[in-house]
């Protein structure tokens, strides 16, 4: 069975924590009484302890440097008129006032929203219907592994992008293939009714990377499960769903969460396909681009920021309401 | 060290992160000293044959001025933006550097430039004192025009040949429309007229200038009335509805890239510089370039010749001033620039630099200096530059052209959205 292991499971115990069983030089332990406040760890576990921090200190340092700096800079900057020339001038609230009027915003909310809706669940549906064919014992896995996981590599990448604006132009392959059926179509990316679907075939067709993590699932179910429910008549489809995706639900939310917050982020195609200008008529203007727009086009990096930050605090919204929901569906063996 | 417990790491790594942006801050504040030890820095941008093209010019400037080392900074015309963009915001610009053109007065604006009358080792000797007084933004010599070119009409005289077309030598509106309109219904090869080019910004501003207006004011306002706009708009939608230009589907999007439609279309409109690299693409064409249409009833003075300016940055340090002021002046100045980096990037602005070059010049060079002696020969109305806040002007151009082109929006609709967009956009700079 599938279970996610943790330090309470296996009995393991940070040596310096309070009251940590076997831990040397317990002040608090001697005379059977219950151990109080901190713990003094032994010479030998402050030298590992220093040790880690030593091999810690580039990522902290990064980390404050890098992330953490800027990520307060722009919650500052949220709050400002801020054109990147001059001294931030504080004006409160008005950059998230400002976003309720603005027509541009809501296009990129609801271009956004719509990829995040459409391209996650098609992605991880076609990365689960490929991971089981795999999981089939195929001549050849790891060849097909690499070659489909390929395309999680490049997928974002600005080659991959130009790429496709030729696949979907006018000229392009799917409608010299269309062609041979009889239909014809203009480039798909001029117009507004096609465009963002490309960039969702775009966002499926990187279905390497959920792929992988649920066939390494799906090699964990027990056997013994499909043995039994074979015995008791199961055919393969009742297999499928009353076996395979039950225990496949942690995996299942993992692949959903992390698809869904880079979905949400999305940023490269967008910008390489419709030229940084998000069009035609905004219908590719992806959160993320606006944002880019705003604060690198229009020097207005006050209001960017405020979007950076709406962005972050609805991503988070959107993975605290999936995991509250994912006690409805998300199925842990130890439950 | 064997002391060092997780409190006083922890400690230690956050007084060492606040140094680190205490010393940001004290960059920031500082007014900004140019970075790049004792060279000087050098940013431009294009494509990857500029890119070696000055390389190797920056070669023979330090071979000559082997005290004076260059640090070049080089990135496609975007992304060059972009960080000269982060770059302002750091305080960390180069020390002398070209600038976009929407970008002229926001840099300006933001006392990027230095004032450059009487630095020392600026060569401006072989410029009038009339012609410097024409360089000046708001009366202050704190740019330079890098180079000069003007809007054009590029066509393909293999296609004017095979297709027995003739161009008139007065060229209006009207009439080139006229013959647009009839060369993509009668040639044999199914080629357009022309690509759909309202995107292009100098032959709008010739088009502005011709009914007496301007694309910007003295003032930093937008110069172009709703009803110049629309005319602008509705001069390209005519051609387009009678299938004189590619449409947008074929030529993928509002701003077509030169290599995927200069081979079905008999002409462009164009910057006279561009035939350089564009005529390349198609080595198998021979282009030619003229003058843009007029208008019969064309404002006096309406031509241009359009500064591509460069500057040298205000933090540059005083010990450094000279050093890029000797660059500015290789610029400006030499031959062997000249001979190695061509005319791409358009005819330089000292008269006798390309009267030198001339012989050695290609046939497509020869045709940039050709129209840019007949502009320069013109007269000429003062022309400003794109006020602070206007840098999106031609994305805004481009989806209001969406709007139209898509039936979303009637012309004379989508011109007042663009200029309340624009002015927008400047007041909120």
């Amino acid at each position: 069975m599938m279970t996610l292991t943790s330090s309470k499971d296996t009995g393991r115990r940070d040596p310096g924590a309070t009251g940590a069983p076997g831990a040397a030089g317990s002040s608090g332990a001697a005379g059977g009484k219950p151990p109080r406040g901190r713990t003094k760890p032994s010479g030998g576990t402050r030298g590992q302890g220093l040790v880690a921090h030593i091999f810690l200190l580039p990522w902290m340092i990064g980390m404050v440097g890098v992330t953490a700096g800027p990520l307060v800079a722009s919650l500052v900057l949220a709050f400002t008129d801020y054109d990147l020339l001059s001294t931030p001038q504080f004006i409160g609230l008005d950059n998230f006032v400002r976003m309720a009027g603005d027509e541009r915003f809501w296009a990129a909310v609801r271009v956004t929203l719509v990829y995040v809706l459409v391209s996650v669940p098609l992605q991880l549906g076609f990365a689960l219907f490929l991971a089981v064919v795999l999981d089939k014992g195929l001549r050849g896995l790891s060849l097909y592994r690499s070659a489909f996981y390929l395309p999680s590599l490049l997928g974002g990448s600005v080659a991959i992008a130009i790429l496709w604006r030729q696949i979907f132009g006018e000229n392009g392959l799917v409608n010299h293939v269309l062609g041979w059926f009889g239909i014809e179509l203009g480039s798909w990316l001029q117009d507004p009714s096609l465009a963002l679907s490309t960039l969702v075939v775009l966002n499926v067709w990187t279905f390497g990377s959920p792929m992988v993590i649920f066939l390494a699932g799906l090699r964990q179910i027990p056997e013994e499960l499909y043995e039994a429910s074979m015995i008791d008549g199961a055919g393969r489809v009742r297999r499928f769903w009353s076996i395979t995706i039950p225990l496949l639900t942690p995996i299942i939310f993992l692949n959903l969460i992390l698809q869904m917050i880079s979905a949400f982020q999305a940023f490269t195609q967008a910008h390489v396909v419709s030229g940084g200008s998000g069009g035609p008529l905004d219908s590719t203007l992806f959160y993320t681009l606006y944002i880019y727009q705003r604060g690198f086009v229009n020097f207005d990096m006050g209001y960017a920021s405020a979007m950076a930050w709406v962005l972050l605090l609805v991503i988070a919204a959107a993975t605290a309401a999936n995991f509250i929901v994912s006690r409805r569906w998300v199925y842990y063996g130890d439950e | 060290m064997s002391d060092l417990t997780r409190r006083s790491f922890l400690t230690w790594t956050g007084m060492g992160a606040l140094s680190v942006a205490a010393m940001s801050l004290a960059g920031c504040s500082s007014g900004g000293s140019s970075g790049g030890g004792d060279s000087v820095r050098f940013a431009w941008w294009g494509g990857s044959d500029r890119q070696r093209a000055y390389l190797a010019a920056l070669d023979a400037f330090t071979a000559d001025n082997p005290e004076i080392k260059v640090a070049p900074e080089f990135g496609d015309y975007d992304a060059y933006q972009e960080r000269m963009t982060t770059q302002m915001a750091a305080r960390d610009v180069p020390d002398v550097f070209w600038i976009p053109s929407p970008a002229v007065l926001t840099y300006r604006d933001a006392g990027l430039y230095r004032d450059l009358d009487g630095v020392e080792g600026l060569d401006l000797a072989a410029f009038g004192a009339d012609q410097v007084e024409t360089f000046k933004l708001g009366g202050e010599l704190n740019t330079l025009p890098k180079s000069i070119f003007s809007p054009v009409v590029r066509w393909n005289t293999t296609f004017q040949e095979e297709d027995g077309v003739s161009l008139p030598d007065e060229l209006s509106w009207d009439s080139l429309a006229e013959l647009l309109v009839d060369y993509a219904k009668d040639n044999a090869g199914g080629r357009k007229g022309t690509t759909y080019g309202p995107y292009h910004d100098m032959p709008f501003e010739s088009f502005l200038r011709q009914r007496g207006e301007d694309l910007w004011t003295e003032d930093g306002r937008l110069g172009a009335s709703v009803d110049g706009v629309a005319a602008w708009i509705d001069w390209w939608e005519k051609l387009r509805l009678a299938g004189a230009t590619t449409s947008v589907s074929e030529q993928d999007g509002i701003e077509p890239s030169w290599s995927s439609v200069g081979d079905k279309v008999l002409l462009t409109f164009a910057n006279s510089n561009h035939i350089v690299d564009d005529a390349q693409a198609f080595p198998d064409y021979v282009f030619d370039q003229r003058d843009v249409p007029a208008a019969e009833d064309a404002a006096a003075g309406y031509h241009f010749t359009y500064y591509s300016r460069f500057a040298m940055y205000s933090g540059v340090p005083d010990d450094r001033v000279a050093a890029a002021a000797a660059l500015m002046s290789f610029n400006l100045n030499s031959p062997e620039l000249l001979s190695l980096v061509g005319l791409s990037a358009g005819a330089p602005p000292n008269a006798e630099l390309l009267d030198a070059y001339e012989p050695d010049a290609t046939p497509d060079e020869q045709k940039v200096i050709a129209i840019t002696r007949e502009i320069a020969g013109t007269e000429q109305r003062p022309r400003f530059e794109a006020p602070a806040g206007s840098g999106s002007w031609r994305d805004l151009m481009i989806r209001e052209l969406e709007e139209v082109t898509l039936g979303q929006k009637r012309v004379p609709d989508a011109a007042a959205a663009f200029v309340e967009a624009v002015e927008g956009e400047i007041a909120g700079a």
